[in-house]
């Protein structure tokens, strides 16, 4: 049998595994495992799992996952959230639909200390969905802007998908989080948009709250301040390089911890809380790094990636269609598989064929958060809607999926506009050092 | 049973504590590093150090997150099964999930031991690697424990229905 052909029934026996309901990383491993032990001989395949393993487990690299999630848990955990949303609610809330646009705004704020989109969703909703209740918003409009919303977490630096792209492609981390500011900024002005269409539409869905006089807006801003500060020290040290993204993380996570400390709202109690909630996320991500290191190796020895890209290269077709067409792969298989899993799975093949059609390989790794952005409320398998539901039991799952809808269209038009344009995205990361 | 079933609760527990403290002190002697280097004194080995707290941090919380069912899995084709198909499903997912670790940790300790006879230590403060490899070979073991208790109430659940 040949490289490719093992390979294939590797991708195969996966992807049924998959279906099991077996972790994704265990699977990944096994497969892996197995194959590459199958061509290499068994020997070499048991001690590749113990390399691989301990590899991952001991990269200085990797300890920048554990202290970035540390900083977004410390930061839900301090109730930070809440405060965010004050403040967006002052400037926002006696516009028609504004509620809504200012529970977006505070999960882009939110999401410059936590790296994750359902961490997000599921703080801000937390603080949000009963507020707008109160208001009379409607399920839909209130629980799209939620979920949708949310998904800004992980565009808006820092992000753990960005971190585990980076690593796994060995671009500068410091550069992909710089990169990912103006797109979150930009893809917040779209969902307040398309907020302002619904609302328009349906007025009833989305009614204005009430004014805040200036005095007060001015005043809310405080409630950002130490958001902003721990945000611009870890942007502003990455930026400058004056440290590695792991210090980054370390500074940014003690940074929101000594400021809830101050504040007094964090106790001992919910200290321990962002501990082992940290360990248990930060052990999710690196067992599916070691897991993609394993099945990696595996496609490396199949020859299957370098078979794609020869084979795409040999492709008459522009660059922008292949582009398109990994896109679409990553829309589709984010609907079933988890974006972090689905990631890690493809870029050994895909990395290769975009870098090779000239894109800048920084410019993709935004391209691939915006795509997986889109799989998080999207039907079956969108993480953030589940999170929503969990949080208020009242609002149907398709009423969610369906309060998304219009939060997605904004979604792949602004995706579209950063493909056309990839001077917004890159203009920040090329001013650094 | 229920002994063995409190003992490696308690295990898991242990490991915890040892983990969250572990994130805890690379956290701030990354921070105090970083302090120290501006001040133009930076600590000697801190990376080393914080490198194998991450280590410790990873392997403890293993059989925590497995408890936790931390990990994601795609459960869209057994959720719409049976509950004792499900069982069964999960019984047997468990049990391969055990093989493999106990390989992983039975392999992580044959390599604990080729360190300690070539004498590896870490690149600045020179720690040698080995006991760190030993604790993940036992982290992996303990895993393996959690997988064995999960498949062992999956099987009573399929056979009752």
């Amino acid at each position: 049998m040949s490289g490719s052909t093992i390979g294939l029934i590797g991708i195969a026996i996966l992807v049924t595994l998959f279906f099991t309901r077996m972790p994704v990383a265990y699977v990944m491993t096994l497969v892996g495992w197995l194959g590459f032990a199958y061509i290499r001989g068994w020997d070499v395949g048991l001690k590749l799992l113990s390399r691989d393993f301990y590899d991952v487990y001991s990269s200085y690299g990797l300890t920048v996952i554990p202290l970035f999630v540390l900083m977004g848990q410390f930061a839900f955990n301090a109730g930070i959230g809440r405060k965010l949303y004050d403040s967006a609610y002052c400037f926002l809330g006696h516009i028609r639909g504004g509620l809504a646009m200012a529970t977006v705004a505070a999960c882009t704020a939110f999401g410059a200390v936590c790296g994750s989109s359902p961490a997000t969703a599921a703080t801000i909703a937390t603080v949000a969905l009963p507020e707008m209740k109160r208001y009379g918003y409607g399920g839909r409009l209130s629980s799209g802007s939620v979920a949708s919303g949310g998904s800004l977490g992980m565009l808006m630096p820092p992000s753990v998908v960005l971190i585990v792209y980076g690593i796994l492609t060995e671009e500068s981390i410091g550069k992909l989080f710089v990169a990912g500011i103006a797109p979150a900024v930009f893809i917040t002005i779209c969902f307040i948009l398309a907020i302002s269409v619904y609302a328009f539409l349906r007025p009833s869905e989305g009614p204005a709250g009430e004014r805040t006089p200036w005095k007060d807006k001015i005043k809310s801003l405080s409630n950002m301040s130490e958001t902003l500060v721990v945000f611009l020290l870890v942007m502003g040290g990455l930026f400058k390089g004056w440290f590695t993204p792991g210090e980054a993380g370390a500074v940014g996570a003690f940074g929101v911890f000594a400021a809830a400390l101050f504040r007094r709202q964090l106790d001992w109690k919910g200290f321990v809380k962002s501990l082992y909630e940290t360990l248990r996320t930060s052990c999710m991500v690196l067992l599916l790094v070691a897991g993609a290191v394993i099945f990696g190796h595996f496609l490396a020895v199949t020859r299957i990636p370098f078979t794609v890209a020869n084979w795409v290269a040999a492709l008459d077709a522009p660059p922008w269609a292949i582009v398109s067409v990994i896109v679409m792969v990553y829309l589709i298989g984010g609907c079933f598989i988890d974006a972090l899993a689905l990631i890690m799975l493809t870029i050994p093949i895909f990395f290769p064929i975009v870098t090779n059609l000239g894109y800048d390989a920084v410019w993709f790794g935004v391209i691939i958060v915006l795509v997986t952005q889109m799989g998080v409320i999207t039907p079956p398998v969108g993480i953030n809607v589940y999170v929503v539901s969990g949080i208020d039991r009242t609002i149907p799952l398709q009423d969610i999926f369906r309060g998304s809808f219009p939060f997605l269209l904004a979604l792949i038009l602004g995706t579209a506009f950063m493909i056309m344009f990839p001077e917004l995205v890159l203009y920040l990361p090329n001013l650094m050092y | 049973m229920e002994t063995f079933e409190k003992g490696i609760d308690y295990l898991v527990r242990i490991l915890r504590i040892i983990g969250g403290f572990s994130l805890a002190a690379m956290m701030m002697l990354t921070c105090v590093d970083v302090v120290m280097r501006a001040l133009g004194d930076p600590i000697f080995g801190s990376m080393d150090i914080v490198q194998f707290l991450a280590v410790l941090v990873l392997a403890a919380a293993m059989p925590y997150t497995q408890v936790q069912r931390g990990h994601v899995g795609v459960s869209l084709l057994v959720d719409k099964m049976g509950e004792r198909g499900q069982a069964v499903v999960d019984m047997i997912t468990h049990l391969v999930s055990l093989v493999v670790f106990a390989i992983v940790s039975w392999e992580m300790a044959l390599y604990a031991k080729e360190l300690w006879d070539k004498g590896e230590v870490s690149m600045t403060i020179e720690i040698p690697k080995y006991p760190f490899l030993y604790l993940v070979a036992v982290c992996f073991g303990i895993l393996c424990l959690v997988l064995l208790v999960d498949a062992l109430n999956f099987w009573r659940k399929a056979v009752k229905g």
